[in-house]
């Protein structure tokens, strides 16, 4: 750099000879890289793979064709609607319970401290760990795999609920007590308002955990199908090409869970959103 | 109202965070319908006072009396604006003024037209529909002081409310309150490092010695309402008044 300086040229020099590409605008800048990011990926991999055992990598294009040919004969369709089925029921247990022990442990701290024991320790504990207990205690069935996706997203929603309500600004307590607030108006004015962005960022962080939770339960709790078995069926029959179909499925569902959540998080919390 | 001894009497107030004694048997009395500027340098427990006079924090020793009871709990006809502002993000400038309103249980119509009423007042106006974010500092503390006004109460306190404004700014809305007390003449104790705030504001200024606060002078400032600070600042008292505070607060150095 020294040396362009010392050369001839003010540093200002680069900015008079124009590059068309520092004149698009920003965003669409950024776009052009993401869209050639993904383009170069995809060719390099359609190119390489020929030169691979079909056993291990197919190219995209027989990902598509797969993909094509397992959602027009209804695999696909079955197996996303039962996994989706077991997803929204652990998610939403994961919601009541996370919501409502979040809630409860929050400001009394009879409740908090018998919670929080079993919270720190259950959160630092892999919950993959405990898996072959739901399997042992709730069967092998659908019952058992919503309570792995329910253990997996419960933690997050419960503890930044928590914390949400109990890192309220003092200043507003005051101000409520301040104007003689009942403790139920308290929670409807302060509380639950001042908790919700700390709530929408525990439901954004849990539902990828769900997703986790979904995918290896049914890895491992081997009655009924399911993305996460098709998966595995796919790999015991070296169709890596199928095997790629239910991945992109279950991408696609976290995708469109945030997004969700996103849009209720900006209806419910507009005034979170300048953070943002 | 016909109490001989004022409005609001504070009885040998003692307070001590972490054994750190902030009020030392500190008494003052607040006549009706007059503003008492607190005067004091920084950490010496204006604060703590003034929370006490509102009930919001406890006195280890002596009392607060109101009218004559004493201050337990925070009333309904005492009203706090804060340095803070204390607004609530989620509600709209509407909202946070007739928070304390829905609080007191006044219903619709009243409600809605009082809470007009004084956005109007602190010159708000159209901005009903605005987030606090959406406001300049300024501003927010408009609606913290409409949001106290629209109680009616008899007493307003108010902790240092333009303390972390800019200097334009603070000396636009003292301004404000000297309009809007001019219509609406209330009791208030308001609490502030500034000298020329107290002076501009007050019709007696209480200087406070450093921490453990008690009171070391209370000064009659013999200015004429309507005032405006301008107009204090040009009077002939003033630099009189403004010496006489400025003594009292460095004495401690010396």
């Amino acid at each position: 750099m020294s040396a362009e300086l010392t050369e001839s040229s003010p540093p200002v020099a680069p900015v008079a000879r124009p590059r068309r590409w520092h004149l698009w605008p920003r965003s669409l800048r950024e776009w052009a890289v993401r869209l050639a990011s993904v383009v170069v990926v995809l060719a390099v991999w359609q190119l390489y793979a020929p030169h691979v055992n079909p056993i291990f990598l197919r190219p995209p294009s027989q990902v598509v064709a797969a993909f094509i040919k397992l959602a027009s004969d209804g695999v696909l369709l079955t197996a996303t609607l039962e996994s989706v089925h077991n997803l929204l029921i652990g998610f939403l247990l994961a919601l009541v319970f996370g919501l409502a022990i979040g809630l409860a442990s929050a400001r009394s701290w009879l409740t908090y401290n018998a919670v929080n024991p079993w919270l720190t320790a259950l959160y630092s504990t892999p919950s993959v760990a405990l898996v072959p207990f739901m399997s042992l205690w709730l069967g092998i069935g659908d019952s058992a795999k919503v309570a792995v996706i329910a253990l997996f997203s419960v933690f997050p929603i419960l503890v930044n609920t928590q914390q949400g309500v109990r890192y309220v600004d003092p200043g507003l307590l005051e101000v409520a007590r301040s104007f003689n607030s009942s403790e139920r108006r308290l929670w409807r004015d302060v509380l639950l308002p001042a908790a919700l962005p700390f709530i929408f960022a525990g439901i954004k962080l849990a539902v990828p955990r769900a997703l986790v939770g979904m995918v290896l339960a049914e890895f491992l709790i081997s009655v009924g199908g399911g993305l996460g078995s098709l998966i595995i069926v796919y790999q015991n029959t070296f169709r890596v090409d199928r095997m790629f179909v239910p991945v992109i499925v279950v991408a696609f569902m976290g995708v469109v869970m945030i997004g969700i959540v996103q849009w209720l998080e900006s209806r419910l919390a507009p005034w979170a959103r300048r953070d943002r | 109202m016909g109490n001989r001894s004022g409005l609001i009497q504070v009885e040998k107030a003692v307070k001590s965070f972490a054994g750190v004694r902030v009020l030392d048997g500190l008494g003052l009395e607040v006549a009706d319908g007059e503003t008492l500027c607190i005067l004091g340098p920084s950490g010496c427990g204006k604060t703590t006072l003034l929370r006490s006079m509102h009930g919001l924090l406890p006195l280890d020793a002596g009392r607060v009396l109101i009218d004559g009871a004493a201050v337990e709990r925070p009333r309904r006809d005492v009203a706090m604006v804060f340095q803070h502002f204390g607004l609530f993000p989620w509600k709209t400038v509407a909202a946070n003024v007739s928070y304390g309103l829905e609080l007191a249980g006044l219903r619709d119509p009243e409600r809605r037209e009082r809470t007009r009423r004084y956005i109007e007042l602190v010159g708000l106006g159209g901005f009903e529909k605005s987030y606090p974010y959406q406001l300049s500092g300024g501003m927010q503390q408009r609606v913290g002081l409409a949001r106290a006004l629209a109680m009616e109460p008899r007493v307003f306190l108010m902790d240092e409310p333009f303390g972390s404004l800019d200097a334009q700014t603070r000396e636009l809305l003292q301004d404000e309150l000297l309009r809007i007390w001019q219509r609406v003449p209330r009791t208030m104790v308001f609490i502030t490092h500034s000298i020329d705030e107290a002076i501009a504001l007050g019709d007696r200024v209480v200087v406070l010695s450093p921490r453990p606060a008690s009171v070391r002078d209370v000064i009659q400032v013999d200015i004429p309402r309507p005032r405006t600070v301008e107009g204090v600042i040009e009077h002939d008292s003033f630099v009189r008044l403004r010496e006489r505070c400025w003594r009292q607060l460095r004495s401690r150095v010396a």
